[in-house]
């Protein structure tokens, strides 16, 4: 939609509140890409909240140029750039006057689109955001924290904005449903491609939503920006360091797939093969026991001293207790062979077909990497 | 015009140092009545909150019935009891009473409602029996809003008061039917100028009752 | 029960109904000067009271008209509108009447609609702003409308107080139902102040169902829901600006 890809482009953007002995945004300089979740987070009083506010006008900035697709945010009224741009914070803010379908339809009966259009568009956001039809007629009240929460993204979204500004849109859902709209704002995010601006004070939600972030610290300093991975990996200060958390390396990992690392072939052979062509695998891998498979399918492995007789049968198998999918983050590869307590963990796709091995020391260059 | 000396303005001085005994009389009728009024509201108040909170149902109907007796034009009142219980301060007194009950009832409720319930179940925890806990915790962290109900009864009833002149009574108000009826201004601007000032005396004083009472409210600066 | 005979028998006599000081005339002149002092005190009192709530100014003024309009009663407001309406010639009766209850009609109307609008939950404001909506728009599609119910019950609490003062204007000189009552103290005639006592009573009580139901009508949303049940007792249409008693 725009020429350089770019949505929203602050420069040099300052903010300073009256009788505010400095100030809350003290020339910040940020780009956010088109068609990507960029998130805003930091510690209390980094301005990111003010930052986020600066680009639908709700908060004027005190100096600074701050372009929304292209066009500086002063070049027109007010009210029409807000009408280009979602907006959802905390607390909602459903109409309480109105019913569920009534709110959806605020921005598009406010456009004047017709009541048919208007509909047909509530309907089809309402399945988009996961939610029961059964509530439009009703009123908000009625609805649990984690509903109101999804019309309040409806609503965002109805005249098909595309920006959409989120100010710390699950602060004040509980955990576990936090964790669920967060997955199903990532699912949305892959169907209808906007860009979407969070602000945040969660490091772990910042993680798992951005792709890219932005850290910021009081004053509106602008410590790092990247991606999630990129920023894990190589904090720019120690004040990003500690933001991060001790578990920065975990964290990576818990943003790399099993898939994404190259799978070691591993010591395996077929099943009824000869007891010393095993022991020569073992030997030529440096272990002391063999994987077993049939045809694509591990069946299990067997140990050195238990290798009796002239071949392996099926019999003589112990089933694998490290074993994961292709999808599984090397976070959870990584619990899973300290949980078994090996050193590796066989990497099997649904149908249980081998696709290789994973080791521990592979995981571990990965958190060094 | 105004504040002069004859009869058609508005204050005339003369009138009123002629007849302070009158004027005197008038306010000790008031603030009896008044008195009278507010005590016995909350006297039966406090039981009908009580009742209201321990069995919610019942602060429907409970409410539902003072807010009739409230809705009621005092006149209105005053003129049904007449009958019954004749040109007597108990006429007076049903009838002014019943105005208190909505207010107070309603605030002592909010008040005790809007005490923190964790105060309430550590109060239990440490032993409190219901009755006690009710009199000496929640009552007494409720003061503000129940306090706030009595100024409200309490200057709705000085204004009332002025209307039972036509029982006999009046304090204040059988000055103002006194001009009325002799279409002389002054004693209508005393009655009610000094209506008004011991409504708002009363409040000023329930206003410093309520700091002293609730000494935790008071936060150093 | 000798009263209740008499106001019985005066209620049954038909021609106690018709003529100047009848019935019907006196409910319709008591309705009639009540409603119009209604009107009159809304449209002086809601429009300031729903801008400044809109601008969050002028709380002290709220405040202040509450404590004067309980403070004096009104009575004495009746009675001392009369000398200054009869040098000015305004004559008895409707007129001076009339505007002591205009003035006693504002303050519940003005704090209930100030309070409503300026307590409007901020964050309902602040999404309305930033999705786009002007400054008017968001006055009559926001703030109106959640102010609704508290708008409405200061209309309702100005009413009945306004209905219920209007007995008062018999004393000097106006009809209503007050003339009953005025007449039956003076003749000691139980039948007929039982009548007027009962008949405003009744008035007060209908126009006190007819706004509550108003209020249940036009604001489904505030009855409904897992909030409107929970929580505290004293619900939140019954704030603490309540109609004087007159």
């Amino acid at each position: 939609m725009t020429a350089d890809g770019v949505a929203i482009r602050l420069d040099q953007v300052t903010k300073t509140f009256p009788g505010a002995s400095g100030p809350a945004v003290g020339g910040l300089d940020l780009t956010v890409p088109e068609g990507g979740i960029t998130v805003l987070v930091g510690p209390s009083g980094c301005g990111k909240t003010t930052t986020l506010k600066m680009i639908n006008r709700l908060i004027e900035p005190s100096g600074g140029r701050l372009e929304v697709l292209g066009t500086e945010i002063h070049e027109l009224p007010v009210h029409e750039l807000r009408r280009q741009i979602g907006y959802v914070i905390q607390q909602i803010g459903l109409f309480p006057h109105k019913t569920i379908a009534e709110n959806i339809a605020t921005v598009p009966r406010l456009l004047g689109w017709d009541k048919a259009r208007t509909r047909a568009r509530v309907e089809e956001l309402t399945e988009l955001v996961g939610l029961d039809p059964e509530h439009l007629p009703r009123y908000p009240t009625s609805l649990s924290g984690g509903q109101q929460q999804r019309v309040g993204v409806a609503r965002a979204l109805a005249a098909d904005p595309p920006i959409l500004l989120m100010d710390e849109p699950y602060s004040a859902v509980d955990p576990i449903v936090r964790g669920r709209l967060q997955d199903e704002l990532l699912a949305l995010q892959s169907a209808v491609h906007k860009t979407i601006v969070v602000v945040t004070h969660d490091i772990d939600e910042a993680i798992k939503l951005g792709d890219q972030i932005v850290i910021l610290e009081v004053g509106g300093v602008l410590e790092q920006v990247g991606p999630p991975e990129e920023v894990l990996r190589a904090p720019a200060n120690d004040f990003v360091a500690g933001f991060l958390g001790q578990e920065r390396g975990l964290k990576r990992l818990g943003l790399l797939t099993v898939g994404d690392a190259e799978l070691v072939e591993g010591p395996v052979v077929a099943v009824g093969a000869a007891a010393d062509e095993a022991r020569a695998v073992m030997a030529e891998h440096g272990v002391d026991w063999v994987g077993v498979r049939d045809q694509r399918r591990l069946l299990g492995w067997v140990a050195a001293e238990t290798l009796n007789g002239s071949t392996i049968g099926p019999t003589d198998l112990r089933a694998f207790a490290a074993t994961v999918t292709p999808e599984a983050t090397l976070r959870e590869a990584l619990d899973v062979i300290v949980g078994a307590r090996s050193r590796v963990a066989m990497v099997q796709d649904d149908e249980k077909g081998y696709l290789g091995m994973v080791t521990i020391d592979q995981i571990a260059g990965g958190l060094e990497a | 015009m105004i504040l002069g000396a004859d009869k058609d303005s508005f204050l005339w001085w003369a009138w009123v140092e002629d007849h302070y005994d009158d004027i005197w009389a008038a306010t000790v009728e008031h603030l009896q009545l008044t008195a009278i009024a507010i005590g016995v509201g909350i006297a039966l108040s406090v039981p009908l909150a009580a009742v209201a909170l321990r069995f919610r149902r019942t602060y429907g109907p409970i409410a539902g019935v003072a807010g009739i007796l409230y809705a009621i034009p005092s006149l209105a009142l005053f003129a049904i009891l007449f009958p019954i219980t004749g040109l007597t301060v108990l006429t007076a007194e049903i009838g002014l009473v019943g105005y208190t009950l909505l207010i107070l009832i309603r605030n002592i409720v909010a008040g005790v409602e809007g005490v923190p319930a964790a105060v309430k179940e550590a109060a239990d925890g440490m032993g409190y029996r219901p009755l006690r806990r009710f009199l000496t915790v929640d009552l007494r962290l409720a003061t503000p809003a129940i306090i706030a109900g009595v100024r409200i009864a309490s200057v709705t009833t000085v204004g009332l008061v002025t209307v039972t002149f036509v029982i006999g009574f009046g304090g204040y108000g059988g000055l103002i039917n006194d001009g009325l009826s002799r279409n002389f201004n002054t004693p209508v601007v005393v009655g009610a100028g000094l209506s008004i000032l011991l409504a708002l005396a009363i409040d000023l004083i329930l206003i410093i009752f309520e700091r002293v009472m609730t000494p935790w409210n008071r936060v150093a600066r | 029960m000798d009263a209740l005979n008499e106001f019985w028998s005066f209620v049954t006599t038909a021609e106690n109904y018709w003529g100047q000081r009848g019935i019907v005339i006196r409910v319709w002149d008591h309705l009639r000067l009540a409603g119009f002092s209604v009107l009159v005190a809304s449209a002086l009192a809601l429009p300031p009271a729903i801008w400044l709530g809109h601008r969050k100014r002028g709380g002290v003024v709220a405040v202040w008209l509450v404590n004067i309009g309980r403070a004096v009663p009104s009575f004495a407001i009746i009675v001392l509108i009369f000398p200054i309406a009869m040098r000015y010639g305004f004559g008895l009766g409707f007129w001076p009447t009339a505007f002591a209850l205009v003035l006693l009609g504002i303050p519940p109307i003005f704090t209930n609609a100030f309070t409503g609008v300026r307590d409007v939950d901020a964050g309902i404001v602040e999404a309305a702003r930033g999705m786009g909506m002007q400054e008017r728009e968001v006055l009559a599609n926001v703030e109106i409308p959640a102010a609704l119910p508290l708008i409405i019950t200061g209309l309702r609490v100005s009413a009945v107080q306004v209905v219920a003062t209007a007995t008062l204007g018999a004393y000097v000189g106006f009809g209503g139902l007050g003339a009953f009552i005025v007449e039956g103290f003076a003749i000691q005639d139980d039948g007929k102040l039982l009548t007027g006592a009962i008949l405003v009573a009744l008035m007060s009580l209908v126009v006190e169902l007819v706004f509550g139901w108003t209020q249940r009508r036009l604001t489904p949303w505030a009855q409904q829901g897992v909030l409107a049940n929970r929580g505290t007792m004293v619900d939140a249409s019954m704030r603490d600006v309540e109609p004087l008693p007159a």
